[in-house]
């Protein structure tokens, strides 16, 4: 069952910890994709100890950019379904198999992880008041109602996956990626999920200032697509 | 008719950027539709520096007093349509790039997958 799941993790600068990340994935799912986004550190080196695949892009494109490549290279090479999950360790394996569950079942053809359903590990009260803006501007902006709106661990369909295009390269991707959710017509779900904030994936996360960008990007993006 | 050295500079100026349109559109550096925008602020300029009063007539006709008020919206609304066709090219360029980027990244994928035999196959 596992052997048509690929697992697409877009890293950046994490030559620290993505060969155990990637491992850990490929311990239960074999096809492991990590997309190196052109990072200044060795961290395409560092991940084929642990991925099936290591893409790299050449130059710095963005983690939008990452995920549709390694979501175009998983459909290349046949996936049935597409998970994409975070470089920085702070998502769970056993978590995949939960939310690949509604999706096999046929009840869904895409499964959004939530760590407002689920549980947020050590979240810091900055953070969570960043996500739960998040969640309002997708209500009103995107109309579409969920509890989790940036939340890197996702499964999608061979079909679902087909019918994301991701053009917003850099942050705002997760936006763009929930909009495609709602025009695809798809049948969408959430699935609670554990995230585990560490001083290495907080270092990495979004401030305050980044979230504001990530708004302005959408806006241009939508505004000039 | 005699020029003072400010219209001789800015005559020379605005001719040399007509020429570079002209070249730029039959060289097809820039699209039809740029070259003729470009052409036609290129010559409105070049009326306004020989004939300085038809400036202040055309304001005057819609309203606004001076010529130079005139000549000032008009650059303001020019540098934003100009500014905005930009971004919008620096947009598809970005695109571009990272569609290139994507087809690298899969042309040059390394893969490490499991053999029938349980070893590993290094690509």
């Amino acid at each position: 069952m596992a052997e048509g799941v690929f697992v697409v993790i877009p890293a950046y600068n994490e030559s620290a910890c993505i060969a155990q990340v990637a491992r850990e994935v490929r311990e239960a799912y074999p096809n492991v994709v990590v997309v190196d986004d052109g990072s200044s550190d060795n961290t395409a080196e560092a991940a084929k100890a642990g991925a099936t695949y290591v893409l790299r892009h050449p130059i710095n494109r963005g983690q939008g950019a990452a995920l549709q490549t390694g979501i175009t290279f998983a459909l290349q090479r046949g996936a049935s379904h597409v998970v994409t999950f975070d470089a920085d360790g702070q998502h769970r394996v056993e978590d995949i198999a939960a939310l690949l569950a509604p999706l096999r079942a046929g009840e869904a053809e895409i499964a959004l992880g939530s760590r407002f359903l689920g549980d947020a590990v050590d979240m810091p009260a900055a953070r969570r008041r960043v996500l739960k803006l998040a969640v309002l501007f997708t209500r009103v902006v995107n109309r579409v109602e969920l509890t989790d709106a940036h939340n890197g661990l996702r499964a999608f369909t061979r079909r679902a996956a087909e019918r994301i295009d991701i053009t917003l390269d850099r942050m705002a991707h997760a936006s763009e990626l929930i909009d495609q959710v709602r025009r695809s017509g798809l049948a969408y779900t959430e699935i609670p999920v554990q995230i585990r904030y560490t001083e290495y994936s907080l270092a990495k996360g979004q401030t305050s200032r980044g979230a504001f960008r990530i708004v302005l990007h959408y806006i241009l993006g939508r505004v000039f697509q | 008719m005699s020029l003072n050295v400010f219209q001789i500079i800015a005559l020379g100026v605005l001719l040399a950027l007509f020429a570079t349109t002209i070249f730029g559109a039959v060289r097809h550096w820039l699209g039809r539709g740029e070259a003729i925008l470009a052409s036609m602020v290129w010559i409105a300029g070049i009326v306004a520096v020989l004939w300085p009063e038809a400036t202040t007539n055309l304001a005057r006709a819609v309203g606004i007093r001076r010529g130079a008020d005139l000549l000032l919206y008009c650059g303001s609304v020019v540098a934003m349509v100009g500014f905005l066709m930009t971004y919008i090219r620096l947009r598809r360029l970005r695109r571009d790039v990272t569609l290139l980027t994507r087809n690298m990244a899969i042309r040059d994928a390394h893969i490490s997958e499991p053999t029938a035999s349980g070893d590993v196959h290094t690509d």
